[in-house]
């Protein structure tokens, strides 16, 4: 019993990061076409307050767009990028699902990028958040 | 004219005080992410993101002012996938998909095949052969084929060394993504160690080599593998190359005695591969 209640709780979960998953492969495809590459992209489910810290690698000359896509139990996605002290270098303002970031180094460092579900939609316990870091 | 205007006024007014009073018009509530604190970025920080790709290495090269093209500088490599150290499998897995990359977009067919066979042969002996088994052999029969252009195989590759090469680690276990990382991270510093070697060229070398929680990073894996068990020879020279390349990366400015010593140190462990 509680192990299918397990199952259908991280199937569900899945679903909702396969939806957040679609939603950015289709932005990072389309990135392809103006000569965006990609980096990384991975996916998490966030309840609502939670967020995800990933760590990366920026080069000097080389332009980022740090882009998130959720899915529709999602109602604000947040993103902001502090640097490797810990002081926020910029955060996307927009009350969205599928913010991103634009950002060039002026010298190669690490980053923190923080990403938040800030509030979700109804009575939805939780949501999928696909993240990605692309370049150019 | 004007008793229609007092008329619309006077009924307007009575209306009004008929009406019970609006409730205050509740806003939309923002919720702002909170900032977080150095201590709490770092307690919560995955490392997915942090190793930059070859492919991103080679931009990088580019626009720092070196056009030498990383790809006619990938050597020949026979690298058996068949052998029982698995941390020396998922480092060759990463510099033969990092010879991959480089090369995507101008090797000849059979050698983009072979070197695409060899990433599939190590994953499958990583324990984690079936999806990316399945995504190498539909990439494999387009690519004989002739039915994928190189500029959809660089993405198909990029999406494989970026989103499915992570997702290993469940298949496979933790320690083989960030061993696969560092192979392809090596061999990517490897070739950019030559051509700013090459274009003696400094500065670009302080902004494409200064990575130190890379090397970093990947030392907590090599190095949870030494204790009590005597590390094989591929392993103890990659820690000890990963040990110099951060000592070098945390240096200010870089000099080109710098640059040749990363390039002697990563052709020290790609020449045990």
């Amino acid at each position: 019993m509680l192990s299918s209640l397990v199952l259908a709780l991280s199937t569900a979960a899945l679903a909702d990061e396969k939806a957040a998953d679609d939603c950015l492969k289709t932005k990072i495809w389309e990135g392809y076409n103006t000569g965006w590459a990609v980096r990384t992209a991975t996916s998490a489910t966030l309840g609502k307050g939670e967020h995800r810290i990933y760590l990366v690698t920026l080069y000097a000359g080389n332009e980022y767009k740090i882009m998130a896509c959720a899915d529709t139990d999602v109602a604000n996605v947040d993103l902001v990028l502090y640097d490797s002290l810990g002081n926020e270098v910029m955060r996307d303002a927009n009350q969205d699902r599928e913010p991103s970031l634009s950002y060039k180094a002026n010298a190669t460092d690490t980053f923190y990028i923080a990403v938040h579900a800030t509030a979700l939609n109804g009575s939805a316990a939780s949501g999928g958040v696909a993240t990605a870091v692309t370049y150019k | 004219m004007l008793s229609s205007l007092i008329v619309t006024l006077v009924l307007a007014g009575c209306s009004d005080a008929e009406k019970p009073p609006e409730p205050p018009k509740e806003e939309p509530q923002v919720e702002v992410a909170p900032k977080l604190d150095a201590a709490a970025l770092a307690a919560a920080a995955e490392n997915i993101a942090l190793v930059p790709s070859p492919a991103e290495m080679q931009r990088a090269l580019e626009k720092n002012g070196i056009q030498a093209g990383l790809s006619a500088m990938v050597p020949e490599r026979k690298l058996k996938m068949d052998i029982e150290n698995k941390d020396v499998i998922a480092v060759r897995t990463g510099v033969v998909l990092a010879d991959a990359l480089l090369t995507v977009k101008d090797a000849p067919k059979e050698k983009l095949v072979e070197r695409l066979a060899a990433v599939k042969a190590g994953v499958a002996a990583l324990g984690a052969g079936g999806d990316i088994g399945a995504v190498i052999d539909d990439l494999t029969a387009r690519i004989t084929n002739d039915s994928v252009s190189r500029d959809d195989l660089v993405k198909e590759l990029d999406e494989m060394h970026g989103a499915i090469i992570p997702e290993l680690k469940y298949e496979a276990g933790e320690r083989c993504v960030p061993l696969i990382q560092a192979g392809s991270w090596l061999a990517g510093s490897n070739l950019v160690a030559a051509a700013l070697s090459t274009a003696n060229n400094t500065s670009a070398a302080t902004e494409l080599l200064r990575q130190p929680q890379v090397a970093d990073y990947f030392l907590k894996y090599v190095a949870t593998e030494g204790e009590g068990k005597a590390p094989d020879e591929v392993i103890k020279q990659l820690d000890g190359t990963l040990k110099k390349l951060k000592e070098i990366a945390s240096k200010p400015t870089l000099t080109i005695d710098d640059v040749n010593e990363v390039k002697a140190q990563t052709d020290a462990v790609l020449g045990l591969l």
